[in-house]
C-alpha cells in the first residue's frame, strides 16, 4: 500500500514538473494594445507589406530594402512620408496626428527597423548623389533632350512606359526624383550613375539633369483622362513631344 | 463490504448505522438493466455528468484567483496565465472542459432523440435534459463573458442589444443584465454570480434529478423496429426485459461509462496541454477599434445566421425562433410519447437530426471564415503576390497601389488573401473587359459600392490597367467582340494596341 502511494506520488510529481517544463500550450504574452506594439516585423507586416512587399522589395510601391534609398533619405524625411503620407502618390498617412492608426513611437520603430534591417554602410560607395529634395525648377525642353539621351535607351515611349500620362499623374515629382537617384533594384531600375546601353559606365545624372527630366515628365501628366477609350490612346500624343 | 481490517470495518459500520446509505446505493448500482443497453452509444450522459464535476473543480480553483471586476478581470486572467504555477493549465482545462461539455451534451441529446428515449415514461427526464442543455449553453455564454477580453466585451454588447429588442421591457432587461445602462463594474459581478452560483446550482440540482430518474425509470432499452411503446404495457414489458435478459447496472453497463468518461477527461487534458487556454485576447476597451470580435464556437452559427438574415427579419428571428425551438423540444415527449423508438421506422427524426447537424455545421463553418465580413487590414497587410507584378508596366504597378490603398483588397482576395465579401480577382480579366471593369468600379452594382467619386480618373485607369493583367498566362483576357470586329476590319498593321490586348501583352 505504502509502495503504491509512493509510486503514485512520484508519478504525479513527474507529471506536474513535466507540465511546467512543457511550454507548448502556454500563452507566451498578454495581448498588447494595438498602440503598444513596437515590434518592427508586426508593424511592417500590418501596415507596409501590402504595397512595399513582404521583405521591403518586390511590391508595387517604392523598394524600401534598397540601401541606396535608405542612405539618401534621412529619418526626418521618412517620418514625414510615413506619418503624413506622400502627396501626389498612393502613400497614405499613418500617424494618428494625420488620421492614421500609428503613434509617433510606432512610426519611429518602423524607421529604426528599416534602417536596422536594410541599411548598408557605404551603400553609395563614397559617391555624392544629387540632393534628395529638389531645390530648383528644371527646363522641360532640355529635359526632353536629356530624356532621349539618357532614359529612352531603356524606356521606350509607349503607353506601357513611364511617359504614360496617367502613370505620371499618379507619381509625385519627389517619387520620380527618388527613383532616378536611388534606383530600384527589385525591378532593375539603375541609380543616377546608370550604365549606358553599350555597357560602359555613363556619366552620372546631375541635379540639373534630374530637374530637367522631371520638368519634362511633368508636362506629360494627364490627371483626368476621359473614360471612353482614351486609355488606349495616350501613346498617340506622347511620342510627338 | 470487503473486509479491510477490523478498525476500518468498525468505522464503516458506525457511519452506515447512521446514514443507512448501503441499501439505496446497492439498489441503484445493482438494479438490472436490459443487456443491450450496455452499449457504447449510452455513455454520453455519464460523460457530460463527469465533465460537470471537472468544471466545478477547475472552476473553484480559478475563482480563487479571478477578480470579477471590469478593471481587474483581464489582468487577473493574465496573472493566472503567466504567474500562477499551472494557472494556464487550469484555465485550459476549464475552457476545453466547457467545449467538450457543450459538444457531448449535444451528442447526448441527438442520441436520446434518435433512440426514442424521451418517450413514455421518460418525458420528464427529457424535459429536464432540455433545461440542462439551456443551462450548459448559459454557462458557456456567461463563462465567455467572464473571460473579459475584446470578444467578451463585444459579445456582451451584442447580447445586450438582443435583449434590448424585446418589446416594452427590453430596456429594463438590458439594465438587469448589465447592472446598469452600460457594460461596467456591476456587469461582471452579475455574470460572476450567474456563472458561479445561480446556474451551477440549478444545473447540479437538475442533473441530479435527471440521473435519479434514469436510475428509477431504468436505462432506455435498445430500440428494436416493431417494439412499440404503449403507456398501458411499457413498464411491464421493460421490467420483463430487464429481468429476463438483464445484467446488473454495475458493472455490466457501468464499466463502459467509466472508460468513456476517463477517455473524455484524458482528451480534455491533452487538448488543454497542447493547445493551451483560451485567451484572454485584447483588452476589453471600446476605444480599441482594431478588433474582430467573434463568439466561441457553439455560438458561431448564430453569428452566421444573423449576418445572413435580411435586417427586417432579425428581430423576429432573435425573439421568436428561440421560443419556438424550445417549445418544440419541450412538447416533443408529449406529442410522441408512444410509438416506434427505432430510427429504422422514424425517417422524419433521422432527417431532422441530419438537417440540424448539416445546418449547424455549415453555419459554424461560415461563422469561422466570415465571408460576409471585410478583412479590414488586408489593404495594408496582404502583399500583392510578386507573380502579378513581374514585368508589369509602371501604370500597372500604380494600379496595384491603388488597388491596395483604396482598400479593394478588403473585400476582394488576390492570391488567396484578402476579403471574401466580393469575388476573388485572380482571373478577373478573363471575365470582364477593361470597359466593363471601368464601369463596375465607377458605378458599383450588386453588393459593390460605386467608387466613381472616391477615385480620380487617373486612379481608375491605373486600377483597370492592373485588373486587366489578372488572368492566367495561358488564357487571353476578355475582349469586347464588337471592338475586335471593328479593329480587325479597320486597323492598319499592328500599330493599334487595342486590337488584341492579349496579344499586345
Amino acid at each position: 500500500m505504502r509502495k503504491m502511494a509512493a509510486v503514485l506520488l512520484a508519478s504525479t510529481a513527474a507529471v506536474l514538473c513535466g507540465c511546467h517544463a512543457y511550454q507548448r500550450g502556454e500563452v507566451s504574452q498578454p495581448v498588447p494594445r494595438p498602440s503598444a506594439v513596437l515590434d518592427f516585423a508586426t508593424l511592417y507586416g500590418q501596415n507596409c507589406a501590402a504595397c512595399h512587399g513582404p521583405d521591403g522589395a518586390n511590391g508595387p510601391a517604392t523598394d524600401l530594402a534598397n540601401p541606396e534609398y535608405l542612405a539618401l533619405v534621412d529619418d526626418a524625411g521618412l517620418r514625414k512620408w510615413i506619418g503624413g503620407g506622400m502627396p501626389g502618390t498612393q502613400m497614405p498617412a499613418f500617424a494618428k496626428s494625420s488620421g492614421g492608426m500609428l503613434t509617433d513611437a510606432q512610426v519611429n520603430a518602423i524607421i529604426a527597423g528599416m534602417r536596422k534591417r536594410w541599411s548598408r554602410p557605404g551603400a553609395l560607395e563614397g559617391a555624392q548623389p544629387p540632393p534628395y529634395a529638389q531645390t530648383q525648377t528644371g527646363d522641360a525642353k532640355r529635359g526632353a533632350q536629356t530624356y532621349q539621351a539618357r532614359c529612352a535607351v531603356c524606356h521606350k515611349q509607349t503607353r506601357d512606359e513611364i511617359t504614360n500620362p496617367v502613370y505620371l499623374a499618379l507619381v509625385s515629382d519627389q517619387a520620380l526624383r527618388t527613383m532616378m537617384i536611388a534606383g530600384s533594384p527589385d525591378i532593375g531600375q539603375p541609380d543616377w550613375r546608370h550604365d549606358s546601353a553599350d555597357g560602359k559606365p555613363a556619366t552620372p545624372l546631375t541635379d540639373q539633369d534630374i530637374n530637367d527630366i522631371i520638368a519634362y515628365l511633368d508636362g506629360l501628366r494627364n490627371a483626368s483622362p476621359g473614360f471612353a477609350g482614351t486609355a488606349a490612346e495616350p501613346q498617340s500624343g506622347a511620342p510627338a513631344r | 463490504m470487503p473486509r479491510v481490517n477490523g478498525t476500518g470495518q468498525r468505522i464503516y459500520a458506525w457511519f452506515e448505522r447512521r446514514l443507512q446509505l448501503e441499501g439505496p446505493v446497492k439498489e441503484a448500482a445493482l438494479h438490472p438493466v436490459p443487456r443491450n443497453t450496455a452499449s457504447w452509444w449510452y455513455v454520453f450522459g455519464s460523460a457530460a455528468f463527469t465533465l460537470l464535476f471537472l468544471q466545478i473543480i477547475t472552476g473553484i480553483l480559478l475563482a480563487l484567483i479571478y477578480v470579477p471586476s471590469a478593471a481587474h478581470a483581464w489582468d487577473s486572467l493574465n496573472v493566472l496565465n503567466h504567474q500562477v504555477p499551472l494557472g494556464w493549465y487550469i484555465r485550459a482545462l476549464h475552457g476545453w472542459g466547457s467545449n467538450f461539455m457543450v459538444a457531448i451534451v449535444l451528442i447526448h441529446m441527438a442520441q436520446v432523440f434518435l433512440f426514442g428515449a424521451y418517450k413514455f415514461p421518460r418525458e420528464l427526464t427529457w424535459i429536464l435534459g432540455v433545461f440542462l442543455l439551456l443551462m450548459t449553453l448559459g454557462m458557456a455564454f456567461t463563462g465567455q463573458v467572464l473571460r473579459f477580453d475584446q470578444d467578451a466585451y463585444w459579445g456582451l454588447g451584442i447580447g445586450a442589444s438582443i435583449m434590448g429588442r424585446v418589446p416594452f421591457i427590453g430596456g429594463g432587461l438590458v439594465h438587469l443584465l448589465l447592472g446598469g445602462p452600460i457594460i461596467a463594474g456591476a456587469t461582471l459581478s452579475r455574470f460572476f454570480t450567474l456563472h458561479v452560483f445561480v446556474i451551477p446550482g440549478l444545473l447540479l440540482l437538475f442533473a441530479l434529478t435527471h440521473v435519479w430518474m434514469v436510475l428509477k425509470l431504468g436505462v432506455n432499452e435498445w430500440p428494436m423496429p416493431g417494439r412499440v411503446v404503449r403507456r398501458a404495457t411499457y413498464v411491464q414489458e421493460y421490467n420483463k426485459l430487464a429481468h429476463e435478459d438483464g445484467i446488473p447496472f454495475v458493472p455490466g453497463a457501468f464499466w463502459k461509462d467509466l472508460v468513456f468518461s476517463g477517455a473524455v477527461i484524458a482528451a480534455v487534458a491533452v487538448c488543454a496541454l497542447i493547445m493551451g487556454p483560451f485567451g484572454p485576447g485584447g483588452q476589453p476597451d471600446p476605444s480599441i477599434i482594431q478588433t474582430v470580435p467573434k463568439p466561441d464556437f457553439f455560438f458561431l452559427w448564430i453569428y452566421a445566421v444573423l449576418s445572413y438574415l435580411p435586417p427586417a427579419l432579425e428581430t423576429p428571428f432573435i425573439l421568436i425562433a428561440p421560443i419556438i425551438g424550445i417549445a418544440i423540444l419541450l412538447a416533443l415527449p408529449f406529442y410522441a410519447a408512444e410509438g416506434e423508438k427505432s430510427w429504422h421506422r422514424r425517417p422524419v427524426a433521422v432527417l431532422v437530426v441530419s438537417f440540424v447537424a448539416v445546418a449547424w455545421g455549415s453555419f459554424t463553418q461560415l461563422g469561422t471564415v466570415t465571408p460576409w465580413s471585410p478583412h479590414m487590414s488586408a489593404w495594408s497587410a496582404d502583399a500583392i503576390p510578386a507573380k502579378f507584378l513581374r514585368g508589369a508596366s509602371p501604370l500597372v504597378r500604380q494600379g496595384a497601389n491603388v488597388f491596395q490603398d483604396k482598400q479593394c483588397r478588403n473585400c476582394h482576395a488576390v492570391g488567396g488573401r484578402g476579403g471574401q465579401r466580393g469575388p476573388a480577382l485572380d482571373d478577373i480579366a478573363t471575365r470582364m473587359t477593361p470597359d466593363e471593369l471601368r464601369f463596375k468600379v465607377v458605378t458599383g452594382g450588386g453588393n459593390m459600392p460605386a467608387f466613381g467619386k472616391n477615385l480620380s480618373p487617373a486612379e481608375i485607369e491605373a486600377l483597370v490597367a492592373f485588373l486587366d493583367t489578372l488572368h492566367p498566362p495561358n488564357q487571353r483576357p476578355a475582349v469586347n467582340p464588337v471592338n475586335e470586329v471593328y479593329t480587325s476590319t479597320h486597323a492598319s498593321g499592328g500599330e493599334d494596341v487595342s486590337a488584341a490586348p492579349g496579344a499586345a501583352r
